[in-house]
C-alpha cells in the first residue's frame, strides 16, 4: 500500500514539473481534442460512468478558451430498481452536450482555470436545459512519446437545471461530472 | 522529504510571473472584400423562456453572407428545431466588428418529448434580426444576434390559422475559414 501511495506521489509531482516545462510550447498551439473518462452523478439517481469528447479553442495567449463537448452516461440507480421497483424514465441512456467558457489565469501554474457555460441533457429521451460551472486543469506532458502535442487534464462541472419529476413540483438539481482525460494539441 | 524540496522548488518557481505574449491586432483584422470566406458559428441562447442551442454555416463574399442555421430549443413537453436559409447584409466588411442585419426562412419542426401519441408538426417559417461578429483573431470570434421568427399554425378546433411570434437572443463564437 505504502508503494501505491510513493508512485501516485512521484507521478503527480512528475507531472508538476513537466507542467512547467512544456506550458509554454503548448501555448502557441490554438486547438485540442480530448477524450475524458469518468463518473456522473445524476441527482437522485445516483452514480454512474460517464465518457466524453472534448474540443477546444485556445486564444489570448491560451489564457482564454472555449469548449464544446459531448458526452455519455447512465441513469441507472440501484435503489430504484432494488427498492423502489421503479423506473422514472422510459429508459437509462444519458447524454449531455456542453458549450462553455472557461479563464485560466496560470496556464502554467498550479491552479485551476474556471469555466461556466450551458448544456443540454437529454435524460432518457427528456431534454433539460442547465447552466454550467465548472473547474479543471491542463497538465501538459513535455516530451512524452517525443511529442509536446500531448497532455493530461481533470474537470469537474457542476450541470445546474430545474427538474421535474412525474409531474412533481419543480426543484433545482445539480448535476456533478468528474472526469479525467487524454489531450491532444494540434 | 525530497518530495517536500521539488515541491517547494516548484512553487518558488511560480512566483516569477510569465506573462503570455499578447500580439495587438492588425487595424484591418478581417476584411470580406479579400474573396469568398466561411464561417462555423455555435451559439446558444434563449427563446422566450427555452434554451436553445445550434449551428450555423455561412458563407461570406464582401457585403454579403449566405447562412444554413439548425438549432433545437428545448421545450418542456416538445423540442422546437427551426432550419432555415438566411442572407445577411454586413453593415462593414472591414475591421474586428461587423454588425448586420438577417432574414429567412426554413422549416420550423415541433418534436413531442414526453407525450405519448402526438406526432412531429412542421411548418413554414419567416425570421429577420441583426446581430454583430466581434474578431479576437483572424480566424476566431464571438457572435450576439437577436431574432423575430414567424410561423402560421393550423387551429383544428376552430378551423383557421394563427400567426405565432417568438424572439430568440443567442450568442456563440465563429470560426472562420479562409
Amino acid at each position: 500500500m505504502t508503494h501505491r501511495y510513493l508512485l501516485y506521489i512521484t507521478i503527480v509531482v512528475s507531472m508538476a514539473f513537466t507542467a512547467q516545462e512544456s506550458a509554454r510550447a503548448q501555448l502557441r498551439y490554438e486547438n485540442s481534442l480530448s477524450l475524458s473518462a469518468g463518473a456522473y452523478a445524476a441527482s437522485g439517481f445516483g452514480t454512474n460512468h460517464f465518457v466524453g469528447v472534448r474540443y477546444n479553442y485556445f486564444f489570448l495567449g491560451g489564457r482564454y478558451f472555449v469548449e464544446g463537448s459531448l458526452g455519455f452516461g447512465s441513469l441507472r440507480s440501484r435503489v430504484l430498481e432494488n427498492v423502489a421497483k421503479s423506473q422514472v424514465f422510459s429508459s437509462e441512456r444519458l447524454y449531455a452536450y456542453e458549450f462553455v467558457f472557461a479563464y485560466d489565469a496560470f496556464p502554467s501554474g498550479f491552479l485551476p482555470f474556471f469555466a461556466f457555460g450551458v448544456a443540454g441533457l437529454n435524460q432518457g429521451g427528456e431534454s433539460t436545459f442547465a447552466g454550467v460551472l465548472g473547474l479543471g486543469k491542463r497538465i501538459p506532458l513535455a516530451g512524452f512519446l517525443g511529442t509536446n502535442q500531448l497532455g493530461v487534464r481533470y474537470d469537474i462541472r457542476d450541470q445546474i437545471f430545474s427538474q421535474r419529476i412525474n409531474d412533481s413540483d419543480p426543484y433545482i438539481a445539480h448535476n456533478l461530472v468528474f472526469t479525467f482525460g487524454l489531450q491532444f494539441y494540434f | 522529504m525530497s518530495v517536500l524540496c521539488l515541491l517547494s522548488t516548484q512553487l518558488h518557481a511560480q512566483e516569477v510571473p510569465q506573462e503570455p505574449v499578447v500580439q495587438a491586432p492588425p487595424k484591418n483584422l478581417i476584411d470580406l472584400n479579400e474573396g469568398v470566406s466561411f464561417e462555423i458559428a455555435p451559439h446558444t441562447g434563449l427563446m422566450g423562456s427555452s434554451g436553445t442551442f445550434g449551428l450555423k454555416l455561412s458563407m461570406n463574399y464582401s457585403a454579403f453572407t449566405l447562412e444554413l442555421a439548425g438549432e433545437q430549443v428545448i421545450g418542456r413537453t416538445a423540442n422546437l428545431y427551426p432550419i432555415s436559409v438566411n442572407a445577411l447584409l454586413n453593415l462593414s466588411t472591414r475591421g474586428q466588428l461587423i454588425p448586420y442585419g438577417t432574414v429567412g426562412g426554413g422549416l420550423l419542426l415541433t418534436v413531442p418529448t414526453n407525450t405519448i401519441g402526438d406526432q412531429t408538426v412542421s411548418t413554414l417559417g419567416v425570421n429577420f434580426g441583426g446581430g454583430a461578429r466581434y474578431y479576437i483573431t483572424k480566424t476566431f470570434g464571438f457572435r450576439v444576434e437577436g431574432k423575430q421568427y414567424v410561423t402560421s399554425v393550423s387551429n383544428d378546433r376552430e378551423s383557421k390559422n394563427e400567426l405565432l411570434f417568438f424572439q430568440e437572443i443567442s450568442v456563440g463564437v465563429t470560426f472562420m475559414l479562409h
